[in-house]
């Protein structure tokens, strides 16, 4: 306990001294020549403005409140189905990596073209919510203890039963623990569907409608509370789970897919279940779009997305505006990602040398992920311009804070008597960290890795989208004012395609650097 | 032959594939437990004596050969509640008070636990439990939570008792009194008793026989019939005529 009150006073500090440190140079304008406002300036601005927030924060706080519900009663009957049939969990292996790896922003305007009202709002927020509760609940149940549950089947219990008396009651604190990041996640998804078009009102319109206007201190004032509402929704969970489990342990997402035990049965069954995997994602698409009964015209199915881009008399052109824009795209997620990766991964290492300066970053790291993305883009556009360096930027800083907290609780847990070991023969610090940290940080490299594949494109086309005017996000932006549903669609379908390709390469180069090094995946 | 009620095994086999490796767990292993008795099973780690207890609980299914509890399929004897069980480590649910977790088999059972508070009252005085209802497991010590373990294994009043280890976590001196305390327990609800253990000495003390088992494959070697008279008291275990059966025990596990 006096340890733990030791680092919070050292938080505090750092907090105090970054604030103090902000208001100087905002005071002074010594940021890109007053892009970033003094502390007391934008606290000014929020007052003058405070009209304009209660019903924006309000539809906010409704599309999310009500995603958030939607997408655990999802997630949590998903995360039970799965926990109980491996069979459903293979088949719905490709639409779980799709929904974990989509960037919200490439489906909201497709969620805009085919819901009405609220419900686009709704349905990303529960998109973002129900990834990180079905993981946790097939964790938490397939964690139970084994012996209780070998007691219940003894007594001539059923599979329910199990699930009743022991599993689904073991799960709650990890499903717990899960809620406080889905909680920021519900608040993203919500703000990014407000971009996505529709409605008056909402945290995202405004911030929409206040960026051509070029007034910083307003831009940080809606930044600053909708980082505010994602990080009270996550200390609220984050308190109800101390509550529950006595424990204040700092969570990460669980980047891994929940798998299956490969399937040993005949080969034809097999392929038919891995088409049926592969396949689904492709079959729920066809499914809502005749569900919502939005007409042809505006909304595409898998086959008129293929029918669009390689047969219509537009195939030509639609391709050379597609590679165009991955062109684009593509090469600046990758170096913003290796670059964010890079650094994470040093500072993470180093931190092992310096724990305390580390222990005292920790919170301003952790406070930095419940940040809502849309949040800190503009302030960056603000800072950096529109150009390209904006982009690569705003990727750095998306992948670097979630992949240092991955890293560093990674490598906290690498045993000391492990590092200790080559020390007692005398090696450096060098040596040690060549033998032990580093081997021993790999998993978590790799987690950090599959975290940040769809942070890293969510990032970069919100940065197009929103500022720079180029590759993927841009396009998808322009084809709503053009009207183009098709390319709307075709965008949408390739940039969660790239996403899922993306996470799966990453996923077997995982599997065989670690199944050579003889080790686990981290979750 | 074993009356119908006991516990019958016959000529049962039993195959583990895993990660391309194969292990032959049980190799025609035959047991018969008559109505009442008390029986052990020791060997080494690996010889296959939880698989076969498992076998017989019905968590795993034979290869080959046939299992009866009292007559009936080990699933069937289990939902008829005439089985009762208790594991190494006393697998607890944490979330439930001791009062509840001893209700845990009658909530399977489908029987109502509030007409029978009272068997889950004197099962919880018998194991010497009584003021600790209500307590968590979290808050009790080791070897009290095996005694709760104990008291839900009884509390069904089975006619057929399984224990797999069931002091193994606990030290030297408080196995002892437990072993005392479980022989007085069995022999008032004369169950068919079962009992998985590593030690020679606890198995000689509780059991009317031992069944020794060697590993690679599975099986039995020897069936050590243990004369003492009923009801065994501590002095017991520095008898000479006891560590006699003792070390027999321990020459046919080590191969002699």
């Amino acid at each position: 306990m006096a340890a733990d009150r030791g680092s919070g006073w050292r938080g505090l500090r750092v907090a105090i001294l970054i604030l103090a440190l902000w208001e100087v140079a905002g005071r002074f304008d010594l940021v890109a020549g007053g892009a970033l406002p003094s502390v007391g300036e934008i606290l000014v601005r929020l007052w003058q403005d405070r009209a304009d927030y209660p019903l924006h924060v309000w539809a906010t706080l409704y599309a999310s409140a009500a995603g958030f519900v939607l997408g655990n009663l999802a997630g949590v009957a998903a995360g039970v189905v799965f926990a109980l049939s491996t069979t459903a969990l293979r088949i719905f292996r490709g639409v779980n990596i799709a929904i974990f790896a989509l960037p919200p922003i490439a489906i909201a305007p497709i969620l805009v073209l085919t819901l009405p009202g609220m419900a686009p709002r709704v349905a990303l927020a529960a998109l973002g919510v129900y990834f990180v509760t079905m993981t946790a609940t097939v964790v938490g149940i397939s964690q139970a203890d084994s012996r209780a549950a070998d007691l219940v089947r003894a007594y001539g219990g059923s599979r329910r039963d199990v699930l009743r008396l022991v599993e689904f009651r073991g799960a709650l604190p990890v499903i717990l623990a899960g809620l406080r990041i889905a909680a920021p996640n519900a608040v993203l998804g919500a703000i990014l569907a407000e971009f996505g078009g529709g409605g008056r009102w909402g945290l995202g319109t405004y911030l929409l409608g206040s960026l051509g206007r070029g007034e910083p201190d307003r831009l940080w004032g809606i930044g600053v509370i909708a980082t505010l509402i994602a990080g009270l929704s996550y200390a609220a969970f984050a308190l109800l789970s101390r509550r529950f489990l006595g424990s204040a342990r700092a969570v990460t997402l669980n980047t891994a897919v929940p798998a299956a035990q490969p399937d040993r049965g005949p080969l034809a069954r097999r392929i038919v279940m891995s088409l049926a995997t592969v396949a689904l994602p492709f079959f729920l698409w066809w499914v809502f779009i005749k569900a919502t009964g939005v007409p042809d015209l505006i909304a595409k199915t898998p086959a008129a997305v293929v029918d669009y881009l390689f047969f219509s008399p537009a195939a030509g052109a639609a391709q050379e505006r597609l590679w165009a824009a991955m062109a684009q795209t593509l090469p600046i997620t990758f170096l913003g990602m290796v670059a964010g990766l890079s650094f994470a991964f040093i500072l993470a290492i180093l931190s092992r040398l310096a724990p305390r300066a580390i222990e005292a970053f920790m919170p301003v790291a952790l406070v930095t992920q419940t940040m809502p993305l849309v949040a800190l883009t503009p302030l960056l556009v603000l800072i950096l311009g529109r150009g390209t360096s904006l982009t690569l930027w705003v990727t750095i800083s998306v992948t670097f804070f979630p992949a240092f907290v991955t890293l560093a609780q990674g490598i906290a847990l690498v045993p000391r008597s492990a590092e200790e070991l080559p020390r007692v023969y005398g090696a450096s610090r060098w040596t040690e960290m060549r033998m032990v940290t580093i081997p021993a940080s790999l998993p978590y490299l790799f987690a950090a890795t599959r975290l940040t594949v769809p942070r890293a494109l969510l990032g970069v086309m919100i940065a197009e989208w929103l500022a720079t005017g180029r590759g993927l996000g841009n396009l998808l932006n322009q084809s709503r004012g053009y009207l183009d549903y098709a390319m709307i669609w075709t965008v949408a379908a390739v940039s969660v395609g790239l996403a899922v390709l993306f996470y799966q390469a990453v996923v077997m180069v995982e599997r065989r650097v670690l199944g050579r090094l003889g080790m686990t995946t981290a979750e | 032959m074993a009356a119908p009620d006991g516990i019958v095994l016959e000529g049962v086999s039993k195959t583990f594939r895993g990660r391309g490796k194969v292990v032959e767990a049980l190799r025609d292993v035959s047991l018969a437990c008559p109505s009442g008795s008390f029986t052990a099973i020791i060997g080494p780690s690996g010889c296959g004596k939880s698989t076969v207890m498992r076998i017989a609980l019905g968590l795993e299914t034979a290869d080959s050969g046939s299992v009866r509890i009292a007559g009936e399929a080990p699933m069937e004897a289990a939902r008829a509640g005439i089985t009762g069980v208790a594991f190494q480590d006393a697998a607890l649910l944490p979330w439930r008070s001791v009062r509840r977790n001893v209700e845990v088999p009658l909530e399977v059972l489908r029987r109502r636990p509030s007409d029978h508070a009272a068997e889950v009252a004197a099962m919880i005085g018998l194991v010497g439990l009584g003021g600790f209802e209500n307590s968590l497991p979290g808050e009790l010590s080791g070897g009290m939570r095996q005694r709760v373990a104990i008291a839900r294994a009884l509390v069904t009043h089975p006619q057929v008792l399984f224990m797999d280890e069931p002091f193994g976590a606990l030290d030297q001196i408080l196995r002892r009194q437990m072993n005392v305390e479980l022989q007085r327990i069995w022999a008032e609800t004369g169950s068919t008793a079962l009992l998985v253990t590593h030690g020679i000495d606890e198995a000689v003390f509780l059991a009317d026989r031992v069944v020794v088992m060697h590993a690679a494959p599975g099986r039995v070697v020897e069936v050590i019939d243990v004369p003492f008279e009923r009801p065994r008291r501590p002095p017991l275990f520095s008898d000479p005529a006891f560590h006699r059966v003792c070390d027999h025990i321990a020459e046919v596990l080590h191969g002699g």
